[in-house]
């Protein structure tokens, strides 16, 4: 590794101290990237094997019709080229999940979104001095087992005597089947997701409206400005570059929508929960490595073509 | 930088391509296979058994006994849960690292059979000690791989106290006879539901299959090599479950947790199709006394009565080193006296037909229903794709039951999607 004669001397920090008793600019730079990649080189291997590898390997087995027994003998699958692409859209399941995934998207992302925004205001406005016990009420779901919160769910869900049809009992409206009907499953994952995702969004909210400059509000409100031109014009425009950051995470998160209605519909009833990623999964369980490989690589490209979509509506402009 | 990277990435993955152009050769799978003989005497060395849930927790006691007859011989059990044991063991296939012998799940018969992991059964294994359906569980291509281990099977269970409420003091033994009774305990005992079946999706072929069977279905053709869901006896079948659901005597809206039991306990659900676990289920919640409150029947006949038969079987793999030990530790466990041991240790029923004979099963006449169910239950083609194929069956069935859908429509669909999926084999 070491062509250099050279012994650098301990405690020597790189370009922080540069000596001027050796080399020169460029004999320096040498030597702070052969040490640069020294310290890279277990990540990079770590990144070429566990990561750079598997993807390829799925992007090639993909184009293959590999099946759960060609894993011990590898040469012997075919490549069909773009078949399995074609396959998936045809698919009418992968066409249901693909639309189950974007109703999950459109309806249950600004839902999150507004929740978290709503709680962040409250909590950055409101009482000071129960702020972090809320804090913490509002987290605790997004660090609790997703499948601890999935059954507790089932059950405030139930059609007979669950609580929240019991609630709705109170105020006279006879609750739906939740889990039960094709039409109300969906609503019914949204809910739970966004209670359960929102603290997230609002923690990162919390800390974009932290840095929102006191001056501006106080300018404003000299100028007659009320709370809410204030939050329009000014709280807003300010969270822009937070927004970005928290509605690309959020997306991404629910286009791979899985553990919600894999542990409480699995899919059903009549496949009106099933998501891209919960096809994906039955498929790779049934065997089927390149249909589903293909399927994870559609769900690549929605995902890559939705950020890129929302880097260009909400980019910061200055 | 980033250009270069793309086209990197791009060469790799055409050169893997043109790599493995090569393609899969034949069919891939065998002819039938013969197993091989196992030696005589005394069993020697370590074996490593895998077995799932309750019967992995007590299986090594009764491997003891084996120990004990066996002084060479040392047997090491590895519970597994049962909802990792199939990733465990497709994984364990690919990598060669599996067991000596296993217990599986019945269904998964084919698959393993067609990655070719098992190992054929010896000729010394009596094969018609067991019941029929169970064994050919155990069958792939006309191969046995590996012996039925216990067995389950579906029978109706009913409100005995209800049903003489509704009048009825015989069980019925046709359809229409079954179906008057649930409307009889609607009308006449106060129910609020007739029947509990399922309104379709994941598991419902289990409680709709055996209606078919009963109506002489096969659910194979061309000599065993298709599948064949969309034949008049499976549409009858379907047709009348579904007439369940149209008459109001099913819940088409049933909550998608199940509360079998305590609607069962309630009265409001006094019927539905399940296993002989659901007897200690039910007894728990009812309580003292609720044993003489209800009891099961064998599943109606329209030609013939049959059921879904289930349970565990036992195998060996290929890659096996201490072969004849595991045949031996398998044949030790199918003989008829540790058959009743076991079923005393975890209420297991036993595969082995004279086991039932022992007083300790005989003399539950709710379990010699089942033991007369088993004789004729039967159990699914061992297709290697049976788990995918019968996933759409399950949604077909849905859209059957909740939304009315043409029977003979959704059988056909449900063929079509076997056929491009094949029988995987």
């Amino acid at each position: 590794m070491a062509t250099t004669t050279e012994v650098t001397p301990r405690g020597e920090t790189g370009h922080t101290s540069p000596s001027p008793r050796r080399g020169g600019a460029g004999m320096r730079a040498v030597r702070e990237g052969r040490a640069a990649w020294t310290l890279a080189l277990p990540f990079c291997l770590l990144f070429l094997v566990f990561t750079a590898w598997p993807v390829l390997q799925s992007l090639f087995m993909s184009f293959t019709d590999t099946k759960s027994r060609d894993l011990r003998s590898p040469f012997s699958v075919n490549v069909v080229g773009f078949d399995n692409f074609t396959k998936a859209f045809a698919d009418p399941v992968f066409r249901k999940a693909a639309l189950n995934t974007a109703y999950f998207v459109l309806i249950g992302m600004p839902l999150t979104l507004g929740i978290a925004l709503a709680a962040a205001v409250a909590l950055d406005k409101g009482i000071t001095r129960f702020r972090s016990a809320f804090r913490l009420g509002f987290y605790l779901p997004v660090i609790t087992s997703i499948v601890a919160v999935a059954v507790v769910w089932r059950f405030l869900l139930q059609q007979d005597f669950g609580l929240i049809n019991t609630v709705l009992g109170w105020v006279g409206i006879p609750g739906p089947n939740w889990l039960g009907d094709p039409n109300w499953a969906m609503p019914g994952l949204i809910l739970m997701a966004s209670w359960r995702n929102f603290g997230t969004a609002m923690i990162i909210f919390l800390a974009g409206l932290q840095g929102v400059p006191w001056v501006l509000h106080e300018a404003a409100a000299i100028d007659g400005a009320g709370a809410w031109q204030r939050f329009r014009h000014i709280t807003l425009p300010m969270l822009r570059p937070t927004m970005l950051f928290v509605s690309v995470t959020t997306s991404i998160g629910y286009l791979q929508f899985f553990e919600e209605p894999f542990v409480m519909t699995s899919g059903g009833p009549l496949n009106s929960t099933i998501s891209m990623s919960m096809y994906t999964y039955k498929q790779f369980g049934f065997g089927n490595y390149g249909y589903a490989a293909s399927m994870s690589y559609i769900i690549f490209v929605v995902i890559a073509i939705v950020a890129a979509i929302q880097f260009r509506l909400l980019r910061d402009n200055t | 930088m980033r250009r270069t990277s793309a086209v990197a990435v791009a060469t790799i993955a055409a050169t893997a391509l043109t790599l493995t152009a090569c393609g899969r050769g034949g069919s891939g799978s065998t002819a039938s296979e013969t197993g091989k003989n196992v030696g005589s005497g005394k069993a020697t060395g370590t074996i490593t058994v895998w077995a799932m849930g309750a019967e992995g927790d007590k299986l090594p006691t009764l491997a003891k006994e084996f120990e004990a007859a066996n002084p060479g011989a040392k047997v090491n059990v590895t519970a597994i849960p049962w909802d990792a044991a199939y990733q465990k063991f497709t994984t364990a296939i690919t990598a060669g690292t599996t067991p000596d012998a296993a217990m599986v799940g019945t269904t998964w018969m084919g698959e393993f059979a067609g990655n070719d992991a098992l190992d054929p059964t010896p000729p010394s294994i009596d094969k018609s000690a067991f019941y029929d359906g169970a064994q050919k569980s155990t069958e792939v291509k006309g191969t046995s791989f590996g012996v039925p281990w216990y067995v389950e099977t579906r029978l109706v269970y009913y409100r005995k106290d209800l049903a003489a409420k509704a009048g009825i003091t015989t069980p019925p033994t046709d359809w229409a006879g079954l179906k008057a009774m649930a409307k009889a305990m609607q009308t006449k005992a106060g129910a609020k539901w007739g029947m509990g079946f399922q309104a379709g999706g994941q598991g419902s072929w289990q409680s709709i299959m055996p209606f078919a069977w009963s109506n002489g279905a096969d659910l194979t053709k061309n000599g065993g090599k298709g599948y064949n869901f969309d034949s008049p006896q499976v549409l009858d079948a379907v047709k009348y479950y579904q007439s369940y659901f149209t008459d109001g005597i099913s819940n088409k809206a049933a909550p998608a947790t199940p509360t079998t039991e305590p609607d069962f306990v309630s009265g409001k659900v006094p019927m539905f199709i399940s296993g002989p676990w659901e007897m200690s289920a039910v007894e728990k919640v009812g309580g003292a006394g609720f044993k003489d409150k209800y009891d099961v029947m064998q599943v109606p006949a329209k030609v013939k009565s049959s059921s879904f038969v289930g349970g565990s079987d036992l195998v060996v793999f290929k890659k096996s080193k201490q072969r004849d030990t595991a045949w031996k530790f398998i044949q030790w466990l199918s003989d008829p006296k540790t058959q009743v041991k076991w079923y005393q240790s975890s209420t297991d029923l036993p595969a082995v037909k004279s086991a039932w004979q022992d007083p300790a099963i005989s003399a539950d006449t709710k379990l010699a229903t089942f033991g007369k169910q088993l004789e004729t239950a039967q159990a699914p083609p061992s297709f290697p794709s049976w788990e995918q194929v019968i996933a759409s069956f399950d949604t077909e069935m849905e859209k059957v039951t909740k939304q009315g859908a043409d029977p003979a429509a959704a059988l056909k669909t449900v063929q079509q999607q076997a056929d491009s999926i094949g029988t995987g084999q």
